[in-house]
C-alpha cells in the first residue's frame, strides 16, 4: 500500500512538472504556470502523507502548504 | 442485572477486535482520499495537455482546470480527516496523538486556504471584466 501510494506521488510529481511546462509554453505567464505546478505538488504531498505519516513526511508537507501559501499570496500582490 | 448486560457486552466487542476493525476502516478511508486526489491530478493533467495542444487556449480555461483539480484536492482532504476523526479512537500513546494533531491541523489548514481560493477564484472566473490571455 505504502509503495503504491509513493509510486501514485512520484507520478503526481511529475505530473507537476510537464502541466505547468505546458502551462508556461502556452501563455508564457509564470504568475499563471507556478500555481498550477503548485497544486500539483501539493496533491503529491497529500498522497505521500496518506502513505507514511511519518514526521518527516509531515515537515514536507507542512513545508509545501506554506511554501505554496506564500508564493500564492505574493503572486497576487504582483498581478 | 445490569452488571451482567454489560459484562456481555464487553465480551462481545473487546477492545482489540474494536481496534482492528476502525484501523481497516481509518485505512480504507485514507485510502480513499489519496484515490480522489490521485484521479484528480490524472484528469486535470490530462486536461492541461487537450487544452496546451487545442484550439481554446486561453488563461481562463487553465485557471478553471486547476480550480477542478483544487476541489478534488478538497474533497480528498475530507476523506482524510475523516481518517484523522476515526484515528483518535484508536491512538494509544501520546507520540501517536501528537502526530496525528499535527496531520489533521495541516490537512485543516491545506482545506481553509483551498476552499478561500477556489471561492475568490470561481468568482474572477466567473467576472466576465476580467481579460483572457490569447493564444501566442
Amino acid at each position: 500500500m505504502t509503495d503504491l501510494l509513493n509510486m501514485a506521488s512520484l507520478l503526481v510529481t511529475a505530473a507537476a512538472v510537464i502541466a505547468a511546462t505546458v502551462v508556461l509554453a502556452t501563455t508564457r505567464l509564470l504568475a499563471l504556470a507556478l500555481p498550477v505546478f503548485l497544486e500539483f505538488v501539493t496533491a503529491a504531498g497529500l498522497i505521500r502523507l496518506a502513505a507514511e505519516p511519518t514526521w518527516m513526511s509531515l515537515l514536507m508537507a507542512a513545508s509545501i502548504v506554506a511554501v505554496r501559501r506564500f508564493i500564492v499570496a505574493g503572486l497576487r500582490v504582483h498581478t | 442485572m445490569g452488571d451482567r448486560v454489560l459484562a456481555a457486552d464487553i465480551e462481545l466487542l473487546p477492545a482489540s477486535t474494536l481496534r482492528d476493525v476502525v484501523d481497516v476502516l481509518v485505512q480504507l478511508i485514507e485510502a480513499a482520499g489519496a484515490l480522489i486526489i490521485f484521479a484528480g491530478a490524472v484528469i486535470a493533467f490530462v486536461r492541461f495537455l487537450r487544452t496546451g495542444v487545442g484550439m481554446q487556449r486561453s488563461a481562463r480555461e487553465f485557471a478553471t482546470i486547476r480550480l477542478s483539480l483544487g476541489r478534488f484536492l478538497v474533497l480528498g482532504l475530507e476523506f482524510q480527516l475523516a481518517g484523522d476523526v476515526l484515528r483518535t479512537a484508536i491512538s494509544p500513546s501520546f507520540e501517536e496523538i501528537g502526530q496525528l494533531a499535527a496531520i489533521a491541523t495541516i490537512r485543516t489548514a491545506l482545506n481553509y486556504f483551498l476552499s478561500r481560493e477556489i471561492a475568490r477564484e470561481r468568482a474572477e472566473i466567473e467576472d466576465p471584466t476580467v481579460p483572457q490571455v490569447a493564444p501566442p
